[in-house]
């Protein structure tokens, strides 16, 4: 059966949450009436489901930035100034939060959180070393957040699968101390962060861009993870997978 | 206090939407490669008109950019590749037209189980008018308001393609599950 024309740009509106409120409440009377038309709504939610989930692979190789500021000129000094106006904006927002913790930073989303996830990734590759403590044996990793923090991050040993663990370090989101693992894979290096959450106890994968940086974020029980590289997409998901399901033997 | 020039200006407008960029021109242009030869090019346009953005929304800014770059460079570099936007902006194409077209819509859970690989094709038969507004309502997040800028064309016209658009998407999932 076919949806008339009205009720079809009618249907588009509501999704996209283009109607007023009094119409989008009596097409929602309609809809829990009809379900043919929230069979219709339902294909359009699913298909924006599979658009935005196909994203992840569409990131710009690394050199785009660089070249493109080659042949303008600008100085890579402006492009780190202004990162570092960011980095400075988010440290004044953490301030001015003060007693600002987890549970409201998850509340307030986690695009939020991700450009100091981001940002904390970012200082650690700038630093001599990316860990605090480097060793590849979880053994070793695992106790030395042990008086560090208040809670046991998951370390898991991924060297089977092409992920060599490197070490570890502290890092600071918001104003609390978080879990860093380092991993290495080829050239490139990803940081896992693991910080407690007061709010939801899990959530699926979601990805953010920042700065060229890819971004993956779920959690699991009270513990929200945070997955940063400049891998590819795919990889780095593929990594999450197998750091998900993952045994700390 | 000094002046910014013109690449600090740039740097502050256009760098910060550069996946956003990427994004838009790699799903006009269907590949990643050509996509950054887009992206490029586009980032020459805005970089000699940065004195010309007064400000405001620079993200809908350096898309319109980009979207026009693409266009220019798809008529330029692929010429097959571009559908006449003309031909598409008759009323009668314009309309939803959904009379003789009893296509049934796959079930949400059949859409759920489409590899990306399948996804991607199906928004990449669409006619660019009708991916565009898709592209920029579905990956970019944009509000009608804003896509009716970016396209320059009314809020009417942006609802209608989106509703077709979809509509085409679902179809083109319905024959790639069959």
């Amino acid at each position: 059966m076919s949806l008339s024309e009205q009720d079809e740009l009618l249907l588009n509106a509501y999704l996209d949450g283009e109607l007023g409120p009094i119409d989008a409440v009596s097409f929602e009377q309609r809809l829990a009436a009809d379900p043919v038309l929230a069979n219709e709504v339902e294909a359009r939610r699913a298909l924006r489901a599979s658009l935005r989930a196909g994203l992840a692979e569409d990131v710009p190789s690394a050199g785009l930035e660089r070249r493109i500021m080659a042949r303008l000129g600008v100085p890579m000094e402006v492009r780190t100034r202004s990162w570092r106006s960011l980095a400075a904006s988010l440290a004044i927002g953490a301030l001015l939060g003060g007693a600002m913790t987890f549970g409201v930073l998850n509340e307030q989303g986690r695009g939020d959180v991700a450009g100091e996830v981001v940002s904390a990734h970012v200082r650690a590759l700038m630093a001599p070393q990316p860990t605090d403590v480097q060793s590849s044996d979880r053994h070793t990793v695992k106790p030395w957040f042990a008086g560090k923090l208040a809670f046991a991050p998951k370390v898991v040993d991924l060297s089977a699968q092409g992920f060599q663990l490197v070490g570890a370090r502290i890092d600071v989101i918001g104003l609390d101390p978080v879990a860093s693992l380092v991993y290495s894979n080829g050239k490139h290096l990803i940081s896992v962060m693991e910080m407690p959450n007061a709010g939801t106890p899990t959530a699926p994968l979601e990805t953010h861009f920042e700065r060229g940086y890819l971004a993956l974020s779920w959690s699991e029980g009270a513990v929200t993870y945070w997955a940063v590289s400049d891998m590819a997409a795919g990889e780095l998901r593929t990594f999450v997978s197998l750091f998900q399901a993952g045994a700390e033997l | 206090m000094d002046h910014p020039t013109d690449q600090t200006r740039f740097a502050e407008v256009f760098l910060p939407h550069l996946v956003d960029a990427y994004r838009l021109a790699r799903w006009l242009a269907g590949s990643g490669a050509d996509a950054e030869d887009i992206v490029q090019e586009a980032s020459l346009r805005a970089f000699k008109s940065i004195r010309s953005f007064a400000g405001g929304n620079a993200r809908s800014w350096v898309l319109t950019i980009v979207r026009n770059t693409s266009y220019t460079w798809l008529a330029k570099n692929r010429p097959r590749a571009v559908v006449l936007t003309e031909d598409l902006d008759q009323p009668t194409r314009e309309r939803v037209d959904l009379a003789g077209e009893e296509v049934p819509t796959p079930e949400a859970a059949l859409i759920a189980k489409m590899e990306a690989e399948e996804v991607r094709r199906a928004v990449a038969s669409l006619p660019p008018p009708f991916r565009e507004v898709l592209v920029l309502r579905e990956i970019h997040d944009l509000d009608y308001r804003t896509i009716a800028e970016i396209i320059q064309a009314p809020i009417g016209t942006v609802m209608s393609r989106l509703a077709r658009a979809r509509k085409l998407a679902l179809n083109a999932f319905q024959g790639s599950a069959s």
